[in-house]
């Protein structure tokens, strides 16, 4: 039973964080650095973390970046996105698991921020084997950070709000279980 | 909400981005020098290297109707004067970057910065 419920909890994760990512491609960048987006498929990494770990929020984000991929990107936004998405993840599963006590999920959000924006010029700069693309560093890093920090304020209520329902959610199934 | 660490973090990322911009600023990131090229009718006419230790002159090119004046200026140029009815050349300013262009299309003259990294910087990246 609870394999099962962890399953539907983590597949509604995974359709979340498509929608996220279906939302974001139809948002304008405000800026012209390229690679620069808001991340709001990173509140679904982050509270996969949160919920059940570093290896289920590499599962979400995983299955999330191919079906997103699927439904409307393209083979090289499939390359920079999964690359991303990856080491994003690692970062965040190793920051969430070491160092909770320092950090705040906020702080876990910008070192998945910074770390993805990381990731995807190193793979944009092996692609187009160009290392200019690294000038644009500094102002991947200082987006990561906000976005970071959006995105972990995000995340914050989401599994705020969502814990008092989840748990809600239990206690009513094992009322209707019992009799 | 925000604990000390993550105050912190945002610190340490903000000050690391800095540092690596003023790095790319100071030392520039092509390394690669940058070239003045004038061509005439289609035909090179001069060569100049630029560069914080370029030269710093001025340069009469003759053109198909008549001459033009260069300032060269370290790492910059621009044409001074032409004897153009339009002074269009003039209008354009100072160039410095690799892949400007001056142009006099009356003179047929093109003064185009070049640099000696084959692919220079890009013109766009489609994700």
């Amino acid at each position: 039973m609870a394999g099962n419920r962890k399953m539907i909890y983590m597949s509604l994760l995974v359709a979340c964080g498509v929608a996220l990512h279906l939302v974001e491609n139809l948002i304008p960048v405000p800026f012209p650095v390229p690679g620069a987006k808001l991340g709001l498929a990173n509140i679904i990494s982050l509270l996969a973390i949160a919920l059940y770990g570093t290896k289920e929020g590499l599962q979400v984000n995983i299955l999330r970046c191919l079906i997103g991929a699927l439904m409307g990107g393209s083979m090289s936004s499939l390359l920079y996105s999964l690359s991303g998405a990856v080491s994003s993840t690692l970062m965040m599963g190793m920051a969430y698991r070491y160092f909770k006590n320092i950090f705040s999920l906020v702080g876990i959000s910008i070192i998945g921020g910074v770390t993805h924006n990381i990731a995807q010029v190193t793979v944009a700069s092996l692609v187009l084997s160009t290392f200019g693309l690294y000038s644009y560093l500094p102002f991947l890093m200082v987006v990561g950070l906000l976005t970071g920090i959006f995105t972990g304020f995000a995340a914050v209520f989401t599994r705020d709000n969502l814990a008092v329902n989840l748990s809600r959610l239990e206690t009513t199934g094992k009322k209707e279980m019992k009799p | 909400m925000l604990k000390r660490g993550d105050k912190i973090l945002i610190a340490s990322i903000l000050l690391f981005a800095v540092a690596i911009f003023t790095g790319f600023q100071i030392y520039g990131f092509s390394g690669g020098r940058t070239y003045a090229v004038i061509e005439v009718d289609g035909r090179q006419y001069q060569k100049i290297s630029l560069g914080s230790d370029g030269p710093k002159l001025q340069l009469k090119v003759p053109g198909v109707q008549g001459e033009l004046i260069l300032e060269i200026d370290r790492d910059r140029v621009r044409v001074v004067s032409a004897d153009c009815p339009d002074k269009d050349c003039v209008r354009q300013g100072w160039a410095s970057r690799p892949g400007q262009m001056l142009v006099c299309l009356p003179n047929r003259v093109v003064v185009k910065i070049e640099s000696d990294r084959s692919s220079g910087e890009l013109d766009g990246v489609s994700f």
